[in-house]
C-alpha cells in the first residue's frame, strides 16, 4: 500500500494537531493582551497601552507564522475561537506579572510540541519551531526587565508614572 | 482499494489509483481526498460525547455531519459517532503504521 499521507503531508498529523492547538493559544494571547492594553489606556498609562497594543500584534503574527506553516506543508490550519478573556486588573504590575506567566505556558506548550517532534521524528516541525523557542526566551526576558523595575521603583503614583515612561524607551 | 479499518457501522479505504480515500456509511460510500478525510476527522474530533447523555446540551442525541464542503450530509445517533470516532482513531493509526513500513 502507498504511503498517500506522506505524499501529501510534509508533517506528522499528531504534530499538526498540537501545532492547530497553538495557533489557538497565539489568538488568546494576542486578544489577552489587547486586555491590558485597554486596561492600560482606561488608566492613564498611556505607554504601556502602546507596549501592549504591539504585543498584541506580536501575537497574531506567531499565529500567523503557525497556521500558513500547517497549509503550505499540506496540512490544515483552524482559525481559532477565542473567548474567556480577563480584563480585570488590580494594578500594572499585576498585568504584567500575569504577561509573563502566560509567556511561560506559551514556552512550555512550545517545548512539548517539541518533545512530540522528536518521538515522531519530525524534524521539519521541529526545525521551524526553533524560531519560536528563541523568541519565547526573548519574551520572557523583556517581561522580567520590566518586573524588576517595580521591585527597584516601587508602584506609588510617581513610580508608576516614571515606569511607563521607561516602557516607551524600552521598546 | 485496501481496507484499512471496519467498526461495527462503517468501514476505510485508501485507494493507490486514485490517490485518495474512501468511507463506507453503510448506505453510501464517500469518497475524500486527504485534505477531506483530514476535516473529517477533525469533525468528529470536535464532537463532545458526553453531551450527549446531558438532556440539556443534546436534547435529540444526534450529530448532523456535513462533509466535503457540505456535498454531503449525515446524521448520526449517539452509537453511530462512538463508531464513527473509533473508525477515524484508528484509521489514522493505521496509515500511521503504513508510514513506519513503507521503505
Ligand atoms: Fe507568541
Ligand atoms: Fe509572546
Amino acid at each position: 500500500m502507498k504511503d498517500i499521507v506522506r505524499q501529501k503531508i510534509g508533517i506528522n498529523v499528531d504534530v499538526m494537531d498540537l501545532l492547530n492547538e497553538q495557533i489557538a493559544k497565539e489568538a488568546h494571547s494576542a486578544a489577552a493582551y489587547l486586555a491590558m492594553a485597554s486596561w492600560c489606556d482606561h488608566n492613564g498609562l498611556v505607554y504601556s497601552a502602546d507596549f501592549f497594543y504591539k504585543q498584541s500584534n506580536e501575537e497574531r503574527e506567531h499565529m500567523l507564522k503557525i497556521f500558513k506553516f500547517i497549509n503550505e506543508n499540506g496540512g490544515t490550519a483552524y482559525s481559532p475561537e477565542v473567548s474567556n478573556i480577563n480584563h480585570e486588573f488590580n494594578s500594572l504590575q499585576e498585568i504584567f506579572e500575569t504577561a509573563l506567566d502566560q509567556e511561560i505556558q506559551i514556552s512550555k506548550s512550545i517545548h512539548n510540541i517539541v518533545t512530540k517532534c522528536r518521538k515522531v521524528m519530525d524534524y521539519g516541525t521541529e526545525n521551524f519551531l526553533q524560531w519560536f523557542i528563541q523568541e519565547q526566551m526573548e519574551e520572557e526576558n523583556q517581561f522580567r526587565r520590566i518586573l524588576e523595575m517595580f521591585d527597584l521603583m516601587g508602584t506609588d503614583g510617581l513610580a508608576l508614572k516614571l515606569i511607563d515612561e521607561r516602557i516607551k524607551h524600552g521598546e | 482499494m485496501n481496507l484499512l479499518y471496519k467498526t461495527y457501522y462503517y468501514s476505510s479505504y485508501q485507494c493507490d489509483q486514485g490517490r485518495c480515500f474512501y468511507v463506507d456509511f453503510g448506505h453510501k460510500r464517500v469518497k475524500l481526498s486527504f485534505c477531506q478525510l483530514l476535516a473529517l476527522r477533525q469533525k468528529v474530533h470536535n464532537i463532545d460525547i458526553s453531551s450527549h447523555f446531558d438532556k440539556d446540551l443534546n436534547y435529540s442525541g444526534i450529530e448532523i455531519l456535513t462533509l466535503c464542503n457540505r456535498e454531503h450530509l449525515f446524521v448520526f445517533d449517539t452509537l453511530q459517532i462512538i463508531d464513527l470516532k473509533q473508525l477515524l482513531k484508528a484509521t489514522f493509526g493505521i496509515l500511521e503504521l503504513n508510514s513506519l513500513v513503507v521503505p
